[in-house]
C-alpha cells in the first residue's frame, strides 16, 4: 500500500473498522468519511459535520489511531476536519430535461466586485522564453502602475495564456494595493453593457462606473471590430483613465495594427504603450507547464510521460490542459498515475480524431508542401530533398494515423518495414531538438486536418 | 428512572421532538429514537438524525433520575392517543419502560442509549442575534418552497439567510424560480449570512415557539435556543450565488391584476396545460388585458383575459403554471404586479405596496 495515498489509507481503515463495529454503526458514521490529506505524520480525516467530528473524537479516535499505526509508525496523530459540501461527492446525478430556462446562477460565482477569477495567479503561471518578456512587462505594470507601460497590450494566439497573465496581474495588483479598484471584463461584455445602458437610458451611470477603476483589464479586444459606438465609448474611457494615470491592460489575438475594422485613433492609442506578443511555448516550457499543472493536482508523472505529453500534444496550452485533466481523472479513478503506454493510448483517442486516410492524399499534400514531385516519393531515390519528406510522411502516417509499419513500407514503393521504423524513430528524435522540423510538421498537420 | 408528566405536555413535546428523529431505518437504530434524560436540570427529550438535533425541556416530577431511549414512532403513537387530562408516569426498569396513565398501562421495549450522539453546538460563535420565533417562521416558510429538492447542488437546496443594515432576508432558489422575503428589524443587528439546508430549517421553524429565539452559529453549525429548547442544524459551507444580479432592474412590460382573479384563472387554465404544465401569459397593452391561455392536444384549449393596468410593450411568455401559482398564496395584498423583462428573461411577481416579498420565475422556451 502506498503510505502517502490518502485514498488507499482510508480504504484500509474502512476494511479494518468494519470488522470491529456493528454494520449500522459503520454505515452511519463511516460512509461519508475520507482521508483528506496526510501531512507531517498527521492524518486529516474529513467528516461531513460537527456531529461526526465529536463522535469520532469520542468513540473512534483510539480505534482509528490503532489502525493507522499498524500501517506505519510515521502517522503520529489524527485530526478531524469538517469538509465543505462541494468536496463531498454527490451520489445523485439527475438531469431532467426541463423546458424551463434556468436562471443564470452559474455565471455569478466569480468575485463580482472585480470579475477576476482567483484561480489565475502568478504562482500557477509558467514562465518560459516565449513569454518572459510579457511577464516582465506585467511585473513592471504592477509595480509602477499607470506610469511605465500604459496601456499594456498583450497579444498572441489562442491558448497561450493571455487571460491567465492579465488576470494574474489583476489578482496581484489587488493583493499589493488593497484599497484600489480593479476590474476585469471582456470587450464583448463591455459592448453588451454599453448597449444595455443605452437602452435603459443610464449611459451616464455607465460612464461613471468604468471611470472609477484604478486598473482596468479588457480581454479579447479584437471583438470590438465593427462596433463603432462601443469603440467610441472605449476611446473616451481610455482617454479619461489615461489622463489620470490609471493603468489599462488589453489583450487580443493579434497586434493592434492587425485588428480589422477598428477606428484609427483607437488603434493608435492601443499601440501607444507597450505592445508585446506571447509566442509559441518551446519544448522546455511545455514540459514545465505539464509539470506545474499536474503538481497542482498533487500528482507526479515520470519524466518519460511528461516528455511524451509535451511533445505529442501539439497546439495550444489549453489542449495540453485538457490532456492533463484526463490524466488527473485517470489517476483519481485508478489511484496511480498512468504509465507511458496508457498515456499514449489515451492521447491517440484524445488529441486528434482518428481518421481513415488515403496514403496517397498524405503523400501528395506533403510533397506539395516541400515542393517536390509526388512520384519521386515512391521511387528508390536517395536524393536529400526527397529523403527528408519521405521520412516525414512515414512519421506522420505512423503517429497521426496509426498506419502499421509494413503497410507504410508497402505503400511507399515497397520498402522494408524496418526502414520505416528507422525513419519514424529518426524524425521523432529530431523533432525534439530541431525546432525548424517541428514547425514544418506542425504546418503539415494543419494542412492535413 | 421514574418520572411523571402532564399528558398533554408530553404528547405535544414528543410530537415535536420525534420530527428530529431519523425516519429511514437503514442507519443506527438509536437515531430513530428519543432519549429521555431525567436529572438535575429537569426532564429533557433529545433526538437527532445527524443533520439536526433537538434538546427540549419538559416540566414534570422526577421520583428517580435516569436515562432511557425509546423508538420515536411508537412513543409518538402512544402519547398521541392519550385522552383526557391528568398525568402519565414513566417507569424504566431493565430493558423496558412502563407507561401508566390512569387506567391504561403499556410496556415498551427500550433502545440502548449509549450510542446516542452528542448534540453539537457552535463552538466559537461568529454570528449571534435574536429574532421572534414567529417572524423567523414566516420568513422561512415563505421562501422554502423555492429551494431545490435535489442534493446535487447543496447551496440550492438551502435557504440563504442574511442580514444587512437592519433588514433580515431569506432567499431560496432552485434555479428555475427564486423568492426573497425581507424583514425590517428595529435595533442594530450585526450583518451575517448563513446557508441552512432547507429541509433542516423547515423542521426547526415548525418546532420553535413564537417567543424570542437566540440564534448562534459558527462556520459549520447553527443553534436556535430559547428557555424551553435548543435546536441545532448543520450549515452548508459552499458559497451562494450572487442572486441580486439576476433580478432585472428594468422591465419592458408591467401589469397589475387582482390576485384572486389571477389565481382562479390560472387554476382553470392549468386543466388544459400540456405535459410540461405550460400556460401562456400575454401582456397586451392595446386593450389593457392580461391573457392566460393553455393548449393540450388531448384535452383542448382555453384562454382567459383579465382586466388589468398594463404598461410597456405587448409580450407573450410561457410558464410552468405551478411556478406561477406558488407565490400567489404567499402574497397577502389584494393586487399584484407582474413585471416582464423580455423574452427568455425572468418575470417578477410582487404584491402591490408590499416591498418585502419578491418572486422571480424563468419563462419556458417558446
Amino acid at each position: 500500500m502506498d503510505k502517502n495515498s490518502p485514498h488507499e489509507l482510508w480504504e484500509y481503515v474502512l476494511t479494518q473498522v468494519e470488522l470491529s463495529i456493528s454494520p449500522a454503526n459503520f454505515n452511519t458514521w463511516f460512509r461519508d468519511g475520507s482521508v483528506v490529506k496526510i501531512e507531517d505524520g498527521i492524518v486529516y480525516v474529513g467528516v461531513p459535520s460537527q456531529f461526526f467530528r465529536d463522535w469520532y473524537l469520542r468513540k473512534f479516535n483510539t480505534l482509528l489511531l490503532k489502525i493507522i499505526r499498524s500501517v506505519s509508525y510515521e502517522y503520529r496523530n489524527i485530526e478531524y476536519q469538517i469538509v465543505k459540501d462541494d468536496r463531498r461527492k454527490t451520489k445523485e446525478i439527475r438531469r431532467v430535461s426541463r423546458p424551463t430556462v434556468e436562471l443564470p446562477l452559474d455565471d455569478f460565482y466569480i468575485n463580482k466586485s472585480d470579475n477576476l477569477n482567483p484561480r489565475y495567479t502568478f504562482e500557477s503561471f509558467v514562465i518560459g522564453s516565449f513569454n518572459e518578456l510579457a511577464f516582465a512587462a506585467a511585473q513592471a505594470a504592477i509595480h509602477r502602475p499607470g506610469i511605465t507601460y500604459n496601456p499594456l497590450f498583450v497579444y498572441g494566439d489562442t491558448g497561450r495564456g493571455k487571460t491567465h497573465l492579465i488576470q494574474a496581474i489583476g489578482n496581484q495588483y489587488k493583493k499589493l494595493y488593497p484599497t484600489r479598484k480593479v476590474f476585469y471584463l471582456t470587450s464583448e461584455k463591455f459592448a453588451v453593457d454599453y448597449s444595455d445602458s443605452l437602452q435603459a437610458g443610464t449611459a451616464n451611470r455607465f460612464k461613471d462606473k468604468y471611470r472609477q477603476y484604478d486598473l482596468l483589464i479588457m480581454d479579447d479586444i479584437q471583438f470590438l471590430s465593427k462596433k463603432e459606438k462601443t469603440q467610441e465609448e472605449l476611446f473616451h474611457l481610455f482617454n479619461a483613465l489615461y489622463d489620470n494615470n490609471k493603468q489599462i491592460i488589453f489583450s487580443s489575438d493579434r497586434a493592434p495594427v492587425a485588428i480589422s475594422d477598428i477606428a484609427e485613433r483607437l488603434k493608435g492609442r492601443l499601440a501607444s504603450g507597450m505592445t508585446i506578443d506571447i509566442g509559441e511555448p518551446d519544448h522546455e516550457s511545455r514540459i514545465a507547464i505539464v509539470r506545474k499543472k499536474v503538481a497542482a493536482h498533487g500528482i507526479t508523472l515520470s519524466d518519460e510521460v511528461t516528455e511524451y505529453i509535451a511533445t505529442a500534444v501539439a497546439g495550444s496550452i489549453r489542449e495540453l490542459e485538457g490532456v492533463i485533466n484526463s490524466i488527473v481523472c485517470h489517476t483519481q479513478v485508478k489511484g496511480i498515475p498512468p504509465d507511458i503506454a496508457e498515456v499514449r493510448q489515451s492521447l491517440r483517442s484524445f488529441s486528434r480524431p482518428q481518421k481513415t486516410v488515403s496514403v496517397k492524399h498524405v503523400v501528395s499534400k506533403i510533397a506539395e508542401f516541400y515542393g517536390i514531385d509526388e512520384e519521386s516519393i515512391y521511387e528508390k531515390t536517395r536524393r536529400r530533398e526527397v529523403v527528408r519528406p519521405r521520412q516525414v510522411i512515414m512519421y506522420i502516417l505512423r503517429e497521426d494515423f496509426s498506419v502499421s509499419y509494413p503497410t507504410i513500407g508497402n505503400k511507399l514503393g515497397g520498402r522494408d518495414h524496418t526502414t520505416v521504423i528507422h525513419s519514424c524513430e529518426k524524425v521523432k528524435r529530431e523533432v525534439g531538438s530541431d525546432t525548424e522540423l517541428a514547425k514544418e510538421i506542425q504546418d503539415i498537420r494543419t494542412l492535413l486536418v | 428512572m421514574i418520572i411523571s408528566i402532564d399528558k398533554k405536555e408530553l404528547a405535544e413535546a414528543v410530537n415535536s421532538v420525534s420530527r428530529f428523529a431519523e425516519r429511514r431505518s437503514t442507519t443506527l437504530p438509536i437515531l430513530a429514537g428519543i432519549v429521555i434524560v431525567a436529572g438535575d436540570d429537569g426532564i429533557k427529550l433529545r433526538a437527532t438524525n445527524l443533520e439536526t438535533g433537538i434538546d427540549r425541556k419538559i416540566s414534570g416530577t422526577i421520583k428517580e433520575s435516569g436515562v432511557v431511549a425509546l423508538p420515536a414512532t411508537t412513543f409518538r403513537e402512544i402519547t398521541a392517543s392519550f385522552s383526557g387530562t391528568g398525568t402519565v408516569t414513566l417507569e424504566h426498569g431493565g430493558d423496558t419502560l412502563v407507561i401508566s396513565s390512569g387506567t391504561g398501562r403499556s410496556t415498551l421495549k427500550t433502545l440502548s442509549y449509549e450510542d446516542f450522539p452528542i448534540l453539537p453546538f457552535p463552538e466559537a460563535t461568529t454570528v449571534k442575534f435574536s429574532i421572534q420565533g414567529a417572524q423567523l417562521r414566516n420568513l422561512i416558510t415563505t421562501v422554502a418552497a423555492c429551494a431545490s429538492t435535489s442534493t446535487v447542488r447543496p447551496e440550492l437546496a438551502s435557504i440563504f439567510f442574511s442580514s444587512e443594515g437592519g433588514t433580515i432576508k431569506a432567499v431560496a432558489t432552485d434555479s428555475f424560480r427564486l423568492s426573497e422575503k425581507k424583514l425590517t428589524v428595529s435595533g442594530n443587528t450585526s450583518p451575517f449570512s448563513l446557508l441552512i439546508p432547507a429541509k433542516n430549517i423547515l423542521d426547526v421553524v415548525q418546532t420553535l415557539p413564537d417567543e424570542m429565539i437566540e440564534v448562534r452559529s459558527d462556520d459549520h453549525q447553527c443553534a436556535f435556543s430559547c428557555p424551553s429548547m435548543m435546536i441545532t442544524t448543520r450549515l452548508v459551507t459552499t458559497s451562494y450565488p450572487d442572486y441580486t444580479q439576476i433580478i432585472p432592474k428594468s422591465f419592458i412590460a408591467e401589469a397589475t391584476v387582482l390576485r384572486k382573479d389571477l389565481e382562479a384563472s390560472l387554476r382553470r387554465s392549468a386543466v388544459f396545460s400540456d405535459s410540461f404544465q405550460k400556460v401562456r401569459v400575454g401582456f397586451s397593452t392595446g386593450d389593457k388585458k392580461v391573457s392566460i391561455s393553455a393548449h393540450n392536444n388531448d384535452v383542448g384549449d382555453s384562454s382567459e383575459a383579465l382586466t388589468s393596468a398594463v404598461s410597456g410593450e405587448s409580450i407573450e411568455l410561457s410558464f410552468n403554471h405551478r411556478y406561477l401559482t406558488a407565490p400567489l398564496s404567499l402574497i397577502t395584498t389584494e393586487s399584484i404586479t407582474l413585471s416582464a423583462s423580455g423574452i427568455g428573461r425572468p418575470l417578477v411577481i410582487r404584491g402591490v405596496g408590499d416591498e418585502t416579498y419578491l418572486y422571480l420565475v424563468m419563462p419556458m422556451n417558446q
